[in-house]
């Protein structure tokens, strides 16, 4: 609270006009507004973008989606058997690195088993790994599995996975620690208060990241499918590249409604734990 | 006199099926200074919206200065409103603004173009309101951000918004509904002065019947959408007030449905 | 035997039942279809490292001429990342004042506006780079144009949820006075959500700058293309270090955004 007294005189700029602004600013926004506005400016000449070329090609969008429009049903069987891989992968990657991330989170928390160095290190190992591009991982992982779903699963794990230990972390720390000490001082071990204090407080959180990263994972599949991990991405990119407009825009719109399916639920479970 | 304010046989239903208010009528005579009182939910704070249209209302008519505002769209509204100043319970300022710039939105609605789109106040104004906070003891505060500031200092901006703007109505929602005792008595104390000082008429939604009986010069009660009593204080029997709130007085006074809310509201901030 | 007692109300209990429940049954469905098991990973692991030992480490540099292109490169996928990230917040800020029922001066319009950024926001950058790159050709500007769609689409669903969240309240006040909806959006909508907006921002070049590593890939230019067209040729030793490259870029970002950002919220 702001009670210390404060001279009243009113402030005026150079010009004498009364000024109306807080007297305590946060002047690294405009700062920020200013850099952000110059760099944007920059990066858009260095990229030397033909702007008029791509406006001119703009009626060829218009086309592109009329052709994806005219829905090729026949290869149903495939965009089916394609989407229903892709789920899988979706699901279990997502499965597999909740477990990982708990545990690693566990680890890399450092209120909860308070050894600095080791979660340090946990933590910047998994800030390397998240780094790197996904796609970069399946390809890893297609050399160790060869084609198909399970080097996408394990690909996708490796990210998710360190972005689940990253974010269960975070979630960890944000205890206060009086609450872990009075847990302390009942004489619950270390891995007592993970499960039975920890763990409840963090779970509406938890449940968000994984809805969250559940999004995100299935809208990896194009990923998985340009690198030749199998899936419906697959699909979209050889079909459009095989100029089969019509399946394309069938395994496209499914993308968008399975997606938009996903979001929508996970709104409302959000919705519920609140 | 003219009245300033005339409501005909106005209801509002909301699309959830609630009837907010029913077949209301009532006038408002200038420098009058009114509490509208009832239960939570019987329509207190539907029927102060209904007034400046923050609330569309279903059928009847809204008569503000002899104009029917409930037929008024676009720039026609806003000038009505300019003409209405309003204090929320929960003070509705930019926190992140100082309190001067939050005083000054008070003059938006009079102005035009450019000028009030980036705030470019005319010095008259601003040492108006400089002047307006000084009297109202915030003085020390006008460059101070409106979030850093205690409940009661936030109304009294709140209040100073609603002066600026030359009002000839004021309407307060539940003003002193998140503030403590004390600061409650300021803000009822500014709010009478001020008001009567400036000719304003005033109508006020409240939660407490005392503090309605001790300022008002006319009270309100609405119960379920309707108007139940429209009377002088002294008018305001123990019989009324059970009519209004379906209970006894002393279950009103010793902890019954209005304090628990303030209460809670006090401790929820 | 002694019963225990619960510890949680029934239907609470019931409920987690029925999600864990459901949880086994789907991983159980998926493992099925895909067999995908873990064990396959390790029995399989002699071959990941002996790849890694042998093609990637020790990372190399290639000539003299071809790291200034690769360094070239890098700067190319941040200025996309920079640019498509920019142009999509504007825009955003604009198109979300109309899709939040609270603040845009037509509601029912709100509705619309919201779906017409879910559809955009649910396809994702990447087919819509394949959908792009069919129409116009490969190139920088179309993988930003990629880039921006989606960003776009975030963040009028974010900024829009900021306003429902933040500026209700002084909204209704504004309104209340008589201001215009430009005053409204200048002198309530401003000031009070900037600072969202802008963690918002900064979550969007941290993902961006991925992306458009990303959509490099297929296409976009940029650091992404490069890395693929050594992985093409075999030439995983330079792969690596472009790999670690990406990697420390990514990182660097990551740092200033996440200082920058507890710098702005003050």
């Amino acid at each position: 609270m702001n009670n210390g007294i404060r001279i009243a005189a009113p402030r005026r700029t150079r010009a004498g006009k009364l000024r109306i602004d807080c007297l305590e600013k946060n002047r690294a926004v405009p700062a920020f507004l200013g850099v952000v506005a110059g760099l944007t400016v920059l990066s858009l000449f260095f990229l030397q973008i033909d702007w008029l070329r791509l406006a001119s090609r703009i009626p060829d969008i218009g086309s592109i989606f009329w052709k994806l429009l005219h829905f090729d049903l026949s290869r149903l069987d495939l965009i089916g058997e394609a989407l229903l891989e892709t789920l899988s992968i979706t699901v279990l990657s997502t499965l597999y690195s909740l477990v990982l991330g708990l545990l690693f989170g566990m680890l890399a928390a450092d209120n909860i088993f308070r050894v600095r160095w080791f979660s340090r290190l946990l933590k910047s190992f998994f800030t390397f790994l998240r780094a790197v591009p996904t796609p970069v991982w399946v390809l890893l992982m297609m050399v160790c599995l060869g084609m198909g779903a399970s080097a996408g699963i394990a690909g996708l794990c490796v990210h998710t996975t360190a972005f689940f230990t990253k974010s269960f972390a975070e979630s960890f720390e944000s205890i206060p620690d009086e609450t872990l000490e009075a847990l302390e001082a009942t004489g619950v071990g270390r891995l007592g208060i993970f499960l039975n204090a920890v763990l409840p407080s963090t779970l509406a959180q938890i449940i968000a990241w994984t809805g969250m990263r559940l999004e995100v994972n299935f809208s990896e599949c194009a990923i998985l499918g340009m690198v030749g991990a199998g899936g419906i991405g697959f699909v979209i990119s050889s079909c459009i590249q095989g100029y089969e407009y019509g399946t394309a825009g069938v395994a496209i719109f499914l993308v968008f409604l399975i997606a938009y399916g996903i979001e929508r639920v996970f709104v409302q479970i959000k919705k519920r734990i609140r | 006199m003219e009245p300033i304010l005339t409501f005909e046989q106005v209801t509002k239903h909301y699309p959830n099926g609630v009837h907010a208010l029913q077949g209301i009528s009532l006038s408002i005579q200038p420098g009058e200074f009114i509490s509208v009182i009832g239960p939570s939910g019987s329509g207190k704070s539907t029927l102060l919206r209904a007034i400046n249209q923050l609330i569309p209302i279903s059928s009847g008519r809204v008569l503000l200065d002899g104009a029917d505002v409930s037929a008024q769209k676009g720039r026609a509204l806003r000038s009505t409103r300019c003409k209405v100043g309003m204090i929320f319970q929960n003070y509705n300022l930019v926190y992140r603004l100082s309190v001067l710039q939050n005083a000054l939105h008070g003059r938006l609605g009079h102005m035009r173009g450019a000028a009030g789109i980036f705030g470019l106040y005319t010095e008259a104004d601003k040492a108006r309101a400089i002047a307006l906070l000084e009297e109202l003891g915030l003085g020390s505060f006008c460059y101070n951000r409106a979030g850093d500031l205690s409940g009661g200092q936030k109304q009294r901006v709140g209040i100073a918004r609603a002066i600026m703007q030359d009002p000839k109505l004021l309407l307060c929602d539940e003003p002193i509904a998140s503030l403590d005792p004390s600061s409650a008595k300021t803000i009822m104390d500014i709010l009478r002065g001020m008001t009567k000082q400036r000719g304003i008429a005033c109508v006020v939604n409240l939660h407490q019947v005392d503090v309605a009986i001790k300022y008002s010069t006319r009270i309100i009660g609405l119960s379920k959408g309707s108007i139940v009593f429209d009377g002088a204080p002294e008018a305001l029997t123990d019989e009324v007030i059970e009519r209004i709130y379906n209970t006894s007085r002393e279950n009103l006074m010793m902890g019954g449905k209005a304090d628990e809310e303030a209460y809670s509201a006090n401790f929820a901030v | 035997m002694k019963k225990r007692i619960p510890q949680i109300s029934p239907s609470e209990r019931r409920m987690y039942g029925a999600f864990f429940c459901v949880i086994v049954v789907l991983f159980a469905l998926c493992t099925a279809y895909t067999r995908f098991s873990p064990l396959e990973l390790v029995q399989n692991s002699d071959n990941f490292w002996a790849f890694l030992r042998e093609d990637f480490l020790p990372p190399a540099i290639p000539g003299a001429a071809k790291v200034e292109n690769i360094i070239n490169s890098i700067f190319v996928t941040v200025a996309m990342a920079l640019a498509a990230t920019t142009t999509a917040a504007i825009l955003a800020f604009f198109v979300s004042l109309f899709g939040s029922e609270s603040v845009s001066p037509f509601p029912k319009m709100a509705k619309v506006v919201r779906g017409f950024a879910a559809f955009l926001r649910n396809i994702p950058a990447l087919v819509w780079a394949f959908i792009l790159f069919s129409s116009l050709g490969i190139g920088t500007g179309v993988g930003v144009v990629a880039l921006c769609i989606t960003s776009f689409a975030f963040m009028v669903r974010a900024f829009a949820e900021t306003m429902e969240d933040i500026s209700q309240d002084c909204i209704e006040s504004l309104q209340a006075v008589g201001a215009s909806f430009p005053q409204r959006v200048a002198h309530g909508v401003l000031p009070s959500c900037l600072s969202g907006f802008l963690s918002w921002y900064l979550y969007c070049i941290e993902v961006n700058i991925r992306a458009s590593t990303i959509v490099g890939m297929v296409g976009g230019g940029g650091v992404g293309l490069v890395l693929f067209s050594y992985i093409k040729s075999f030439r995983y030793n330079v792969a690596c270090s472009i790999i670690l490259l990406i990697a420390a870029m990514v990182i660097a970002v990551d740092l200033v955004t996440g200082r920058l950002r507890g710098e702005l919220a003050k």
